[in-house]
């Protein structure tokens, strides 16, 4: 606009930078809007995180009152060590570890296969599975407990298949959660394979390796930051789980961490400080696990991002 | 090195697509053979199918004494550049250009060696830990041909490696592969749909056209004696004049009528192609190379055309006319490159045609003259209506020796 005024007439050049400033102030106001609504979504999000985590350092009779108290003054573990020293807690986070470790590797390993065979070859049926991979992942879980509990249950009955399925059995966890993390896998590494151009493949078959050998040391790499932004969902799905879990698992022992620690919770009321205790500990691997790999995850996609 | 060797050769797509039909066709050992034609000819699928990434539907393809439709490509110690060079983004040019050599388990230090001595060739010493989106285009390209070079196989296949290219830089490319290629020795397949590549690249060019080759033959041969009507308008830029005309008998010679336009053919150039005599009192296809068509001739009995510009195209060195003339234009697009044909601009008038004529750089026409086009009679070219075939000039074989 300034460039522009020397030739503009003089009328023009009064006007102008009253213009600009309620311009200005307009520009202002906006950002300072977006800016609160921005703050707003902040403190809806973190504020239970918060309220979780303070409440855990909080004594007992501070978490009860009706004031309430916003800063965990005097702080207290006493609330850690109480989760930590009840009954199962070890077990089930080993369960959790257990179920976490199976479906996330199984999951990577089936869903790239399976994402390869959608993204790279033509077969016979190929536009409806897709559809169906689709449709299984629009299902609400919660509709298909009863039904999936009464197969299970079925299904642990029949010799040699019992060894794996069945209700109150960790491997059974394992593959209902596989119901829906692989759809989602599949779906979303398979876009990922797509982007990377099939010459690349081609040329390396030519320069010696076997189909196989080409999408392992050509495809695998470049769609690296594909399995791990795949792998944290299935890692968060499968830890966080619980409606499964707890319908499934019955013996304390065979829990998982999310199942736990709805036990504070029974007929006496609810025992929020080990509660909110428990779930920061619950919380923590998932935290650590995506700042160990969210490196990863932006060094991948420069990587991927280039299309020779 | 090998020779490659199609025989009988024909794919056919799933659904019934006929790619190749009936591919025959030898690149000799050293030889520098260019596949071109139209885009969809089925270049691209030949190519791949030497590559071992296309099935072979029927025939048997040769490397060297190897038959090796069956073979994975690995086992064909054949080398590829592709069109999008298809670099391994995830690795630098070193490890792009060593992966070959890993695969095929060369010795370490002799990896590093050949590596190292293809960089130096092409100037990529300094961009030996730089990944391919570090690259320029031009750059890329030359990792891609160092890949293909530094594996020392049998023979180079390159599909449109020149295409991502901007126009000078495909120039000076063009002339480095051809370079590298003069050097090595090695036996390429290089497939492209820009004919003046392929002319400039190929000791022989062999033309496709909807799965059917077409012609193969050295690029001066091709442009000189095209077979049929589809290189007659593919091969040359600009394309060559293609009229509609009546052969007729007349005192005692020939002549070519179409509309206005009187061809006299002089008893000696008659003669040279005895089978027009068959064609007396029959339409044919005449063409004439834009070069063949001059502003003043020092020949006083060369037929004339006379016609009126509509564009005068000065190019520096020589400039381009169109010229229309009153004359029936070839309306057979099923025996033409279509592309090609495209480049005649539209006639105004109903029943004219127009013709493109190289004149002299400094020539006085201007748009809207009236032109009297002087025609080279020995540089006429004539094709059969039906079967769209050159009619032959006695003496000459159809086709040149492999080198």
């Amino acid at each position: 606009m300034s460039s522009l005024t020397p030739l503009a007439p003089t009328p023009v050049a009064v006007r102008a930078p009253a213009r600009r400033i309620r311009v200005r102030r307009g520009k202002l106001v906006r950002r300072i809007g977006l800016n609160a609504v921005a703050l707003l979504v902040f403190a809806v999000m973190v504020f239970p995180v918060y309220w979780m985590v303070a409440t855990a350092f909080k004594p007992g009779r501070d978490i009860l009152d009706y004031k309430p108290h916003w800063f965990p003054a005097p702080a207290t573990l006493s609330n850690f060590t109480n989760a930590i020293h009840r009954q199962y807690f070890w077990t089930d986070v080993k369960n959790s570890a257990i179920v976490v470790v199976c479906v996330v590797t199984l999951s990577m390993v089936v869903a790239f296969l399976a994402a390869l065979a959608l993204s790279r070859f033509r077969f016979y049926g190929r536009g409806a599975f897709i559809v169906l991979i689709l449709g299984v992942l629009m299902l609400p879980l919660v509709a298909l407990i009863i039904p999936m509990y009464i197969t299970m249950s079925r299904a642990g009955q029949i010799h040699g298949l019992n060894w794996v399925l069945g209700v109150n059995k960790l491997s059974g966890v394992i593959v209902m959660y596989m119901t829906f993390v692989l759809p989602f896998s599949v779906w979303t590494l398979q876009g990922f394979m797509r982007g990377v151009p099939r010459e690349l493949e081609e040329a390396a078959m030519v320069d010696g390796t076997t189909r196989f050998g080409a999408f392992v040391r050509i495809l695998l790499p470049l769609v690296a930051p594909g399995l791990v932004a795949t792998s944290i969902f299935a890692f968060i799905q499968a830890w966080n789980e619980y409606i499964i879990a707890y319908v499934f698992l019955q013996d304390g022992s065979k829990q998982t961490i999310t199942v736990w620690l709805a036990s504070f919770t029974n007929l006496h009321g609810t025992d929020w400080g080990p509660l909110m205790a428990g779930a920061t500990l619950t919380a923590l691997p998932v935290v650590v696990f995506f700042v160990l790999i969210q490196r990863r995850i932006s060094f991948g996609l420069t990587a991927g991002a280039v299309k020779a | 090195m090998a020779a490659i060797r199609f025989t009988h050769v024909i794919k056919e797509y799933a659904g019934g697509t006929l790619a190749v039909d009936d591919l025959n066709l030898e690149v000799a050992e050293g030889e520098f053979v260019v596949l071109v034609g139209p885009s969809g000819c089925g270049k691209t699928t030949a190519l791949r199918m030497v590559a071992g990434l296309e099935e072979i539907t029927d025939g048997e393809i040769r490397i060297g004494d190897r038959v090796v439709n069956d073979l994975a490509p690995r086992d064909r110690d054949i080398a590829m550049v592709f069109q999008n060079y298809a670099l391994y983004p995830h690795k630098t040019v070193y490890e792009n250009l060593v992966f070959g050599l890993r695969m095929r388990k060369v010795p370490k230090s002799e990896q590093r060696r050949r590596v190292e001595e293809i960089a130096r060739i092409l100037g990529l010493e300094e961009m030996l830990e730089r990944r391919p989106a570090q690259l320029s285009g031009g750059q890329r390209q030359r990792v891609a041909m160092g890949r293909a070079i530094v594996r020392e196989p049998q023979a180079f296949l390159m599909d449109e490696p020149l295409s991502n290219l901007d126009a000078k830089l495909r120039v000076q490319m063009r002339a480095e592969i051809a370079r590298i290629q003069q050097t090595l020795r090695v036996t390429t397949l290089y497939v492209t749909h820009d004919q003046v590549e392929a002319m400039t690249m190929g000791h022989r060019v062999a033309v496709m056209r909807s799965g059917v080759l077409q012609q193969v033959d050295t690029p001066q041969r091709l442009y000189d004696l095209p077979g049929n009507l589809f290189v007659a308008s593919f091969v040359g830029s600009p394309a060559m004049n293609l009229l509609d005309v009546a052969l007729e008998r007349e005192g005692g010679g020939l002549v070519c009528r179409s509309g206005g336009v009187e061809i006299e053919l002089p008893v000696d150039i008659a003669a040279r192609r005895p089978q027009l005599e068959q064609y007396v009192g029959r339409r044919l296809a005449l063409g004439i190379r834009p070069e063949a068509l001059s502003e003043s001739s020092t020949d006083p009995d060369a037929p004339r055309i006379r016609g009126r510009a509509l564009l005068v195209e000065a190019l520096g060195a020589e400039s381009l006319a169109h010229v229309e003339v009153n004359a029936m234009a070839l309306d057979r697009p099923e025996l033409v490159d279509v592309s090609a044909a495209q480049a005649h601009l539209l006639p105004v008038g109903d029943r004219t045609a127009t013709l493109l004529a190289r004149l002299e750089h400094d020539t006085g026409v201007k748009p809207g003259h009236v032109v009297d086009l002087a025609a080279d009679v020995r540089r006429l070219h004539f094709f059969d209506l039906d079967t769209g075939s050159a009619i032959p000039v006695a003496g000459v074989p159809v086709t040149a020796a492999v080198v």
